[in-house]
């Protein structure tokens, strides 16, 4: 089957059905409607006052971009190192316990950053974290310990919960690596060391340089962590103009910005994109045999314990220990329990249905785009296609900043309404809901839509009979994926709300800036475990758990 | 009876700067089995598309049991033409058991006419025992079987199959190939059949028809198109043909290995060349001859000897098998056909009588 779908997709594209008009507007209105917040902003940015471009030139936006962009490269240098080491480590070696080592890697995924932040600001905080308390208590004296704020602190925890990205590319790459390539490598006279950066790193590069350019996005768009470990980039600086200052026309300068740049670096993962791999599963294929660690099987295996430790085990354990203390504390108990007139149950759902609901619209809407650039393939439908990604280039406080003024303008009914919120996800989300459904699509040889054609069924029977129930496991890993990535979305939701409408992220982030940890740790748990849920069916589905 | 009427079919695409069938041309009897024929990039599945509605031509008519199917004007979806087609790659659907594959095309009847029409078309493939099996679970032979009986299920007017043997590995090909057969000529099915392999065309087809960039160069029974190929083209695909260059005077042919008393339709001393196949090919053992074994090809029941000629034109003649003679022997080769040859003029063929 893998053969004839990779010799299908290569069949010149003239072989493809005609171009079903109907089709082409229902994919063109989707990408319309992805389009206009986009557009939106950078009109909103070249209109803004001269004074406002001038004043922000002068002052804040040169030191921005600075600090944006060496934030940038650290963390994406930083989590490449990780994703890569670990990814060669659980895949390529003798390394004990790397089937579960495998699984527990990847799940910091459903750990959004700035829960992660906010549990080692907790415990390593230089005055009054818990660490720093203790060896004072130990010691009789203060201890000098590194700190998780400022710049290294913000590139410490990024790395930690961004890593992931490249871990799991780069460790499906590892996996489909044909040993042949290795072999003959080692045949014509390299060491083993000479072929890993000879001839493996660069057959995985595809795969590491999405992983890279995704984390690169995620860091562009990142607003939790960065304001709780104090440190500025646009998104903190857009937020402060947005909620504070109300300077809707500064918030869209830098906005303006910020998105060109996310683009700059989205346009280079498009381009990457299909070329993820140069391995292909040929039909003589056989993974590579393990590499021998020998005397450095220990420490590796220290070192990956640290690397989970510091992302998952640390922040579950005291996500746990806490929710346990909270539920043993009257006080924090009743504050869990009901905060003014609203309930923890009720932010519980409120996460829960943005997010699904949003998963299933944009599951919904992607279906026409990806069938239209996958099955007629031409310059429009790949335009359409690509620009129905460009939620990744746009931030959540930029989506917010866009959604305000134009939901306001536009659509004045839906304005402090939760549907702000989930079309916020839906924009942002999107671009994952349509690569899985182009990727479902493309799986699905053309030859079975066209067979029940000619055994009797129309266009859109053949949809519901056949190509539906075939791609249906695609469309749900994509349903899976908005869902974990609403489910965390932290800036967007707290600027689109309407008010008294909490979220567990929203719940978690007052109390913790609020200093209420103990009080934020039961909401947090809870979103961690209903990000879980989704992620290993992920998982599952790229079969990480082998 | 006509079934099939294909009058000047024609379908250009948008960014190939080749026409994929050009004017395009022939009937098909009730109950016979056409092969279409022909290198890949020929077009022959692009006819066959646009047979079975899956494309839209440019222009030319596409008329079954009289009924239009596609015109200037007219064009009926593929879902209403009560053509069956079996693909390249079965396309069996893998969420459906293999019943269910073949109930697909059954709708509309009583759901207990259905299963005795499954059960019939299983029986006759000898499939019933798999009937609740997946397409995954089978063999490579099985899904063919399936892919053919679920087709042939709705008992569509004209059955189209896309290379189905294609798929399979050589031995099991020739098997089902014979069983294919057997089962499309006891059910009288009006077939088209396309493959790129001419041995299988011959085979399988009552008629072929050859396909070269778009166009049908011969159509016609096995015999007449190996035997008396209308175009060089037509023999060069069919069967491993030298072509001798000479020259056409008076009643024959003059060429590098003697004169050819056979004559052809073409005006004194032009250009022709002769078709010549290893059994029309025989030499002698000669110092002063025309040529050099050049290799022995062992083929069991005969050697084949590659002969190259002074001039450099090479030649294929076959030897009984226990004739062996050393390469770089001279010899004399001649023509030994005891029959008319194929001529060609410019690519045309040019003689037979």
């Amino acid at each position: 089957m893998h053969l004839t779908q990779i010799a299908r997709s290569t069949l010149p594209h003239w072989h493809r059905a005609r171009t079903n008009p109907r089709l082409m507007v229902a994919a063109g209105l989707v990408a319309l409607f992805v389009a206009i917040p986009l557009v939106y902003i950078f009109i909103r940015a070249l209109g803004a006052e001269p004074e406002a471009w001038q004043r922000l030139l002068r002052t804040r936006l040169w030191m921005l971009m600075g600090n944006t962009l060496t934030l940038l490269l650290a963390v994406t240098g930083g989590a490449l190192l990780t994703g890569v080491s670990m990814a060669w480590l659980t895949e390529r070696t003798d390394l004990p316990g790397r089937k579960i080592l495998r699984g527990m890697l990847a799940l910091p995924l459903a750990i959004p950053a700035y829960i992660g932040a906010i549990v080692h600001l907790t415990l390593l905080r230089p005055r009054g974290g818990f660490i720093p308390q203790m060896f004072e208590a130990i010691f009789g004296q203060p201890v000098p310990l590194p700190s998780p704020t400022g710049f290294w602190g913000t590139v410490f925890i990024l790395t930690l919960f961004t890593y992931p990205y490249v871990y799991l590319l780069s460790g499906a790459a590892f996996r489909t690596l044909h040993a042949v390539l290795e072999e003959v490598a080692r045949t014509l006279g390299r060491t083993t060391w000479q072929t890993l950066w000879q001839v493996t790193l660069p057959a995985l590069r595809p795969g590491l340089m999405a992983g890279a350019l995704l984390v690169a996005l995620d860091i562009l768009a990142e607003y939790g962590t960065v304001a709780l470990l104090r440190y500025e980039t646009f998104t903190s600086a857009i937020f402060i103009q947005l909620s504070g200052r109300y300077d809707r026309s500064a918030a869209s300068v830098l906005s303006g910005v910020l998105v060109s740049l996310a683009i700059f670096v989205l346009y280079a993962e498009l381009r990457l994109q299909g070329k993820a791999r140069f391995t292909q599963m040929e039909s003589n294929w056989r993974p590579a045999p393990p590499s021998m660690l020998g005397k450095w099987r220990l420490p590796a295996f220290f070192l990956v314990l640290a690397v989970i430790s510091a992302s998952l085990l640390v922040p579950m354990l005291a996500l746990v220990i806490w929710s346990m203390r909270a539920f043993m504390n009257p006080q924090a108990l009743a504050a869990v329990f009901r905060t003014g007139s609203i309930g923890f149950g009720s932010f519980v759902w409120n996460s829960l249905w943005t997010s699904s609901l949003a998963a299933v619209a944009a599951v919904a809407l992607s279906l026409p785009v990806a069938i239209f650039s996958i099955r007629h393939p031409s310059r429009i439908s790949r335009f359409i296609s690509r620009l129905c990604q460009v939620g990744y280039a746009i931030p959540g406080v930029v989506i917010a900043l866009s959604l305000v003024l134009l939901v306001n303008r536009l659509l004045p009914f839906l304005y402090a309404t939760p549907f702000v919120v989930v079309i916020a996800y839906v924009l942002r989300h999107m671009p994952q809901a349509v690569r899985s459904s182009e990727s479902a699509i493309s799986q699905l040889s053309p030859s079975l839509e066209e067979a029940a054609r000619n055994l009797g069924r129309t266009t859109m029977q053949t949809f519901f009979q056949v190509t539906l129930p075939l791609i249906m496991p695609g469309l749900l890993a994509g349903g899976a994926l908005v869902f974990l990535t609403s489910i965390k979305e932290l800036p967007a939701t707290l600027l689109l709300r309407p008010a008294g409408f909490d979220t567990l992220a929203v719940r978690v982030w007052i109390w913790a800036v609020d200093g209420f940890y103990l009080q934020a740790a039961p909401a947090a748990l809870i979103l961690v475990l209903a990000a879980v849920l989704p992620l290993s069916f992920l998982l599952r589905r790229e079969q990480i758990f082998r | 009876m006509t079934t099939l009427e294909v009058q000047h079919l024609t379908k250009r695409f948008i960014n190939a700067h080749l026409t994929a069938v050009s004017e395009v041309s022939f009937e098909l009897e009730n109950g016979e089995i056409l092969a279409l024929v022909g290198p890949s990039g020929c077009g022959k599945t692009t006819a066959l598309r646009l047979i079975a509605g899956l494309e839209r031509p440019d222009s030319g008519l596409i008329r079954l049991n009289g009924q239009v199917l596609a015109s200037e004007t007219e064009f009926v979806p593929p879902e209403r033409r009560g053509i069956g087609m079996v693909f390249q790659d079965h396309a069996l659907f893998p969420h459906l058991t293999v019943f269910d594959n073949v109930a697909f095309g059954l709708r509309g009847r009583k759901p207990s006419e259905v299963r005795a029409e499954v059960r019939e078309m299983l029986r006759m493939v000898e499939m019933e025992s798999l009937a609740s099996r997946y397409p995954h679970e089978l063999s490579g032979g099985e899904r063919q079987r399936v892919a053919l009986v679920r087709a042939l299920a709705p008992h569509p007017v004209l059955l189209l199959l896309d290379e189905p043997f294609s798929s399979l590995d050589a031995d099991l090909r020739g098997e089902v190939r014979e069983q294919v057969r057997g089962i499309l000529k006891s059910i009288q099915a009006t077939v088209i059949f396309v493959t790129h392999d001419q041995e299988e065309a011959l085979y399988m087809g009552d008629r072929l028809a050859v396909l070269q960039h778009g166009c049908l160069e011969q159509i016609g029974t096995p015999e007449q198109i190996f035997h008396t190929s209308a175009t060089r083209f037509v023999a060069e695909f069919m069967g491993n043909s030298d072509f001798l260059p000479g020259k056409a005077i008076h009643q024959g042919i003059y060429t590098e290995v003697g004169w050819l008393p056979q004559p052809v339709a073409v005006n004194g001393s032009a250009p022709v060349e002769v078709a010549l196949r290893g059994d029309d090919v025989d030499f002698d053992l000669a110092e002063t001859g025309n040529g050099v074994i050049m290799e022995r090809f062992f083929r069991g029941a005969l050697n084949v000897y590659r002969l190259r000629l002074d001039s450099g034109q090479v030649l294929h003649a076959f030897k009984e098998h226990t004739i062996i003679l050393p390469v770089g022997t001279r010899v004399r080769a001649y023509i030994s056909a005891g029959h008319p040859l194929a001529v060609f003029h410019e690519g045309r063929a040019v003689s037979w009588s």
